[in-house]
This record gives C-alpha cells, sequence and structure tokens, in this order.
C-alpha cells in the first residue's frame, strides 16, 4: 500500500526509501527458484532426451503455454483481490466456440476475430464481476454458478456437434511457420509483452497496488479509499478479456476442427500455474512473472513426461507434487519471515 | 450461536428466535422461506413436483412423470448426495475448506476396489471395507496437509486432485476392471420393493439403503448429537476460539477430511456397481463430481466460510436437483437435455446465493 506513512521531512531520499521498502524485491525467492527448476528440467531433459532440445520440440512448447500464462495472468489479479475464478474453462469454451463458428461462417479478417473472442470474454467476465463485487456472495460460489451457465451457452452454440473446416485466419498465433518471427511463436511473445504490462501496472501504479490492499484487507482498502467494488469488477473483466484471447490461442493451436472438450479442465490447470508461481490463495500477494514461470514449468512436465515415453496422465501427478513442493516451501518462509518479524518485535 | 439447542443451529435460526409482534401470517412465510434454507428447499422442490407433473398432465414431456420415474430417478441421488456430506463435513471444519480432490478419490478407489474384489478375489464386505479404508487414506493425505502443515484447502485437494486422477489411470494402463464379478455387482444398483408398504409405493433403488442411507443417519448422528459434531460446529465458526478453549483445532479438522475420504470410497463401490465396470476416470471425466457436489452442499445452505450447515439441507437439495434434473431430461429431446440442466444447475446455485445475501440484508441476518 502507498498510502500509509505520514509525510517524510526529507522528501526525496525518504520517498525512494520508502518505495524500496513497501515494495517486494521485483524478483521474488520463488520466482528465482522456478527459474532454477525449469533450467534444471530442460538440461536433463535435453540429455536423456535427444528430441528436447530441437525447435520442433521447444516452440510447440511455448505456443501450448501461451493460454494458460495469459489466462494465469488475470487469475492472478482475481487471487490477489482475494477472489478466485473457476468459471474461466467455461469462458474459454464459449469465446472459442463462438468466434469458430463466426470464421467458419463469416469468413472474418484477424483482427475482427480476436476482436471478437476478447470481446465476448470481456463481457462474460463482466457477468462474474458484477455478481460477485454486488452480489456480496464469495467469489467461489458466484464462479462456480456461471461456470454451469458458460457450460451451457458454449453447449447450445456447438449444437451438439463439432465445428469443421474453421479457416486458418489465426494461424499467425499458431505452431506452424506462419505463427513464428525468427523461430519464436508470436503466441508466446504476445504473452510476455502482456504479463510485462501487468507486472509494471500491478507493481508501479496505485490502481495496481489496490488491488493487492483489497486482498489484504478489503475493510481497511474501502476505508483508504480504494472503490473496492469497482476494482473487484475490473479484476473479473480483465481475466475475461485475457481468456478470450487466449481462446484465440487455443484454436489456433488446433487442427481446423474444434470439439466440445475445449476448455474441459482449464480452470484448474490455471489455477495451478498461479499458484505454483507463489500467488497466494489468501490474497495479497503474488506477482504476474511467476504465474508465467509456473504455466511454463506445468507445460514442461508434460512435454517432458510424453518425450520420455511414459504415459501421458503421469505429468498430473508430477503437476500435484509440484503444487505441494511450491505452496509448501512458501508456506515454510512465510513461516520463518513472521518468526523473524516477531523476534525483531520482541527486541524492540 | 445459541448453546440449548442441541441440534446444530445454523446462524439463520437468529432471526426464527425473534419474531416480530404482530407480523402478519403471511410476512412470517415470506420470512421463513428467505431465511431458512430447509423450508425454502422444501417449497422449490414442491413447485418443481408441481410443475412437471402439470407438464406432464399436459402431454409436454416425453414420457410420464410420475412417482415410479422419480424413484427410479433417486439412483442418481446416490453419489450425489454422499458427496454432498463428504462437502458438507470439510466445508464445515472452516478456514476456507474444500475438497476438489472426491471426484479423484472416487476413481482411484474404485480401481482398488476393482482390484481387490474382481481380480485378487477377496470377498465383497472386506473389499468394501477396505476401499473405504483406502479412501479414508486418500483424504487423510488432505486432512494432514490442510490441518498439520497449514495449506490453504483450495490448493493441498487441487494438488491430490491432480496426483490422485492421475495415479487412477496410470495403475491399470488406462484400462478399466470389468472382471465377471465387478459386472455382477450390477445387482446392487437394481430396484427393489419395500416389504410391508412396497405394494403402495413405487420400487426403490437398492443403494438408497445399502449406502446412502446409512451415511446419512451417520453423519447426522455425528454431526447433531456427537461431541465431534459440536467440536467441528465450533472449529469452523472460530478456530483460534476453539484453540484457546482448550478443542483439539488440528486433530478435528484431519478427522473432516479423513472422513470425506471415506464417503468418497464408499462413492466409489457405488460407482463401480453403477457402470458395472471399475473405470479409471470415474469421478473425474468431463467436470467431474468434484464441482456438483460442492454445489449441492453450498445450494444445501453450507456456508463456504465455515460452521454452518446441515445434513438436511444437502439430502433436499439433492433431492431438489435429482428431480429437477429428472424433469428436465422429459422435456427436451436428445441430449438438449443434459445442456439445460447445467443451465438449471446454475442459475439456482446463483439465485440461491443471492437471496441468501438479499435476506441477510432484509432480516440482518448473516450468512
Amino acid at each position: 500500500m502507498t498510502t500509509s506513512a505520514p509525510a517524510p521531512a526529507k522528501p526525496t531520499p525518504t520517498a525512494a526509501a520508502r518505495r524500496a521498502r513497501v515494495l517486494p524485491p521485483p524478483v521474488s525467492g520463488q520466482e528465482l527458484v522456478l527459474v532454477g527448476v525449469i533450467a534444471i528440467m530442460w538440461v536433463v531433459l535435453a540429455f536423456t532426451t535427444p528430441a528436447f532440445a530441437t525447435a520442433g520440440s521447444i516452440q510447440p512448447l511455448l505456443v501450448a503455454t501461451a493460454p494458460i500464462a495469459l489466462a494465469g495472468i488475470g487469475m492472478t489479479i482475481v487471487i490477489i483481490t482475494g477472489g478466485i475464478d473457476v468459471s474461466v474453462g467455461g469462458m474459454m469454451m464459449v469465446c472459442a466456440v463462438l468466434t469458430a463458428k463466426a470464421l467458419v461462417g463469416a469468413d472474418l479478417a484477424l483482427p475482427v476475430a480476436l476482436a471478437l473472442a476478447i470481446g465476448v470474454g470481456g463481457l462474460l467476465g463482466l457477468v462474474n464481476g458484477l455478481l460477485i463485487a454486488y452480489g456480496r456472495v464469495h467469489a467461489i460460489i458466484i464462479t462456480f454458478g456461471t461456470m454451469n451457465l458458460f457450460l451451457f451457452i458454449g453447449l447450445q452454440i456447438f449444437g451438439s456437434r463439432t465445428v469443421n473446416g474453421i479457416p486458418s485466419t489465426l494461424q499467425f498465433f499458431g505452431r506452424g511457420v506462419a505463427g513464428r518471427t525468427l523461430g519464436v511463436p508470436h503466441a508466446f511473445v504476445l504473452t510476455l509483452l502482456i504479463a510485462a504490462l501487468a507486472w509494471w501496472y500491478l507493481r508501479h501504479t496505485a490502481g495496481g497496488r489496490h488491488f493487492y490492499a483489497i486482498g489484504g484487507d478489503p475493510q481497511a482498502a474501502r476505508l483508504a479509499g480504494i472503490d473496492v467494488r469497482g476494482r473487484i469488477l475490473a479484476a473479473y473483466v480483465v481475466t475475461g478479456l485475457l481468456v478470450g484471447l487466449a481462446s484465440c490461442f487455443l484454436i489456433a493451436q488446433g487442427t481446423s476442427s474444434l470439439d466440445q472438450s475445449v476448455g474441459n479442465g482449464k480452470e484448474l490447470a490455471v489455477i495451478a500455474a498461479v499458484v505454483i508461481g507463489g500467488t497466494s490463495i489468501m490474497g495479497g500477494r503474488g506477482s504476474v512473472p511467476g504465474t508465467v514461470l509456473g504455466a511454463l514449468l506445468v507445460q514442461t512436465v508434460t512435454s517432458g513426461v510424453t518425450q520420455l515415453g511414459w504415459p501421458s496422465q503421469l505429468s498430473d501427478l508430477f503437476v500435484g507434487i509440484f503444487i505441494i513442493v511450491a505452496v509448501g516451501a512458501d508456506l515454510l518462509r512465510e513461516r520463518a519471515r513472521r518468526r523473524s518479524l516477531r523476534a525483531k518485535g520482541a527486541a524492540a | 450461536m445459541s448453546t440449548q439447542t442441541s441440534a446444530p443451529p445454523p446462524a439463520k435460526d437468529h432471526a426464527q428466535t425473534t419474531p416480530e409482534r404482530g407480523e402478519s401470517l403471511g410476512a412470517r412465510a415470506l420470512r421463513a422461506v428467505l431465511t431458512q434454507r430447509i423450508t425454502l428447499l422444501a417449497v422449490l422442490i414442491v413447485v418443481v413436483l408441481v410443475y412437471f407433473t402439470v407438464l406432464d398432465v399436459g402431454g409436454y414431456l416425453t414420457a410420464p412423470y410420475d412417482p415410479d420415474y422419480l424413484s427410479a430417478s433417486l439412483i442418481n441421488a446416490v453419489p450425489l448426495a454422499m458427496l454432498g456430506l463428504a462437502e458438507l463435513l470439510v466445508i464445515l471444519s472452516g478456514r476456507g475448506g474444500i475438497d476438489l480432490s472426491v471426484g479423484a478419490i472416487v476413481a482411484l478407489s474404485g480401481m482398488a476396489f476393482g482390484f481387490m474384489y474382481g481380480q485378487w478375489g477377496w470377498p465383497l464386505g472386506l473389499a468394501i471395507l477396505a476401499t473405504a479404508a483406502f479412501g479414508a487414506l486418500c483424504g487423510a493425505l488432505n486432512g494432514f496437509l490442510v490441518a498439520y502443515i497449514g495449506f490453504p484447502a483450495l490448493i493441498a485437494t487441487l494438488a491430490t486432485f491432480y496426483a490422485f486422477k492421475s495415479l487412477a489411470i496410470v495403475v491399470n494402463k488406462q484400462s478399466p476392471i470389468s472382471t465377471p464379478p465387478i459386472q455382477e455387482l450390477y445387482s446392487l444398483t437394481r430396484s427393489v420393493e419395500l416389504p410391508v408398504i412396497g405394494a403402495l409405493i413405487p420400487d426403490v433403488p437398492l443403494g438408497i439403503f445399502t449406502f446412502l442411507l446409512p451415511t446419512i443417519v451417520i453423519v447426522w448422528l455425528l454431526l447433531a448429537r456427537s461431541t465431534y459434531g459440536r467440536r467441528l460446529y465450533a472449529v469452523g465458526t472460530n478456530d483460534v476460539a476453539s484453540l484457546w478453549a482448550g478443542q483439539p483445532v488440528r486433530g478435528t479438522r484431519f478427522a473432516a477430511y479423513a472422513m470425506a475420504g471415506l464417503i468418497s470410497g464408499l462413492v466409489a463401490v457405488v460407482t463401480v456397481a453403477q457402470f458395472a465396470s471399475a473405470r479409471p476416470d470415474a469421478g473425474v471425466s468431463g467436470n467431474g463430481v468434484a464441482l456438483p457436489a460442492i454445489t449441492i452442499a453450498v445450494l444445501g445452505g453450507v456456508a463456504i466460510t465455515g460452521g454452518i450447515g446441515r445434513v438436511a439441507g444437502v439430502v433436499l437439495a439433492t433431492l431438489l436437483i435429482v428431480w429437477l434434473n429428472a424433469g428436465i431430461l422429459l422435456a427436451f429431446v436428445g441430449n438438449e437435455g443434459s445442456q439445460y440442466q447445467l443451465l438449471a444447475l446454475g442459475t439456482v446455485l446463483i439465485a440461491a446465493a443471492l437471496l441468501n445475501g438479499f435476506a441477510g440484508r432484509r432480516y440482518g441476518v448473516s450468512g
């Protein structure tokens, strides 16, 4: 929070010092550990499987990471405010099927298709946000409800069939050659850009810090003059917008057809990426880079298990273990931090 | 919380204890419907039954919506209500208690049951007991992580959901177990005629008596008539106060998760019998069974913050959803019906949650 301390006597140096004290370090311990773990996994996989350290393997991995990381950015903001959104899988389905149908029926141009998907996602996020911010009901209950509603809408649009013959308009974000520049997938680059923007916004603007304040203590945030409802509404709308974009990535990754399992179970994968990235489910703490690393880790595990020739379902077991280890380490660190704070308090 | 009643008092009882004088009958009825979840659910069940019966009489349904059909559809209530009760125990224990892993426990214990009964030829009773114990062990892992290590329940059970789901699929190389003994289990799910009054009422699915009713009675006794139940409500309402009152907070919470696992183990047996096969993806296919179970619990008036919730609410919520779903299936042709079931579930859940908030503001009740 930026509004706590009284005005300092010597403005410039103290203000800078205070800013440094108030903000968490730019890279958290969890993120460094994640970078290390991912690096070790990549090195080990590169030595044990001949195909891993090739462009043909890394590029699809990055492409597959993009939608989870993208939805994860929104989910990070939502979880920072102390909420949760289990309806992202349903949202992804609605956005994907609507966009796919529009592509088949009207042969939209790329920007129009993107705008459509993002707009629909924003609308669905708005429904969540309005119900949560103004209904005074816990987010998990509302989003369980809207999850069912979104699945219904999605299946109705599907009309109990798959969508076939989707034109390759979205291949700019796909796995193919058209989806890369200098060998780097566009989907991943765009995700990184949005992640950087979100990181800067959450860390260095008053509006961004408000999300943390609300997650820390909504009452105190309201008394400090923060528009709590408006901010919460914004968090869910942003999630919807990002899920809309992510669903375009999903369409682009597939073949020319889309079946009804699209988005299935994605909400849990997204939440897994966020919590592995060090965001506290209790609210008030979390970072976007961690989420992107979390998504990359999950995707590396999935890809690695397949390339090692193990049963692909085994990757879920490792994801589960990673969640336990990542959150467990965070719990221990938090406990140690609290103990040292208490020791300091006793000394003073 | 008022302490003189022996049954666990839901917070909504506060309003009930102080009825305003001179309130008209209508106003009192409205208050009862709005502030008491059980009354609301009962009214909704009647509305659903009347509505679909009218549709049936009008000839708009594809098959008769009669007592026989309603009774047969109760077989769907067995796993739903049992898992709803499992979630009730866990959510009651407070501090964001929730169990996302029940579906995965159903899948994994189902496979365990398949091995024990279908391949190793254990006697049925022993296999069922061992499956329940296995489920309890899975739940105990959740309980250990949440109660003793301090993991947020959502995270711990998300992780174990992934782990158990993965193990269930890998353990038999993705293939189901459907040896002859397992296939014969299908008879467990048949409908039977009750003795004495059987001629007057329709046949009832056997699973109701062998699994559902015992579970309901035991959970009710546990929550409403045992020290453990009082402790669970206390811990869920305020765990710091309970700790200072000398209650074993960790052990109480741990037991809630272990029991939820045990119930999931029993549901695994029911599911194996229903499918006549131990399927590795039972309980996790599609959207899984955990989310509907949580929905049922919330609809039944269980407060997600812990410490508030009753067995009767969960049972009535299950009946409402099962009979509503049964009616919807008849009202639409093809798989349109199963889609409208999603719509109905979502709408009912959101409406009930919003109504709770509204009732809270109007009558000054929390929850």
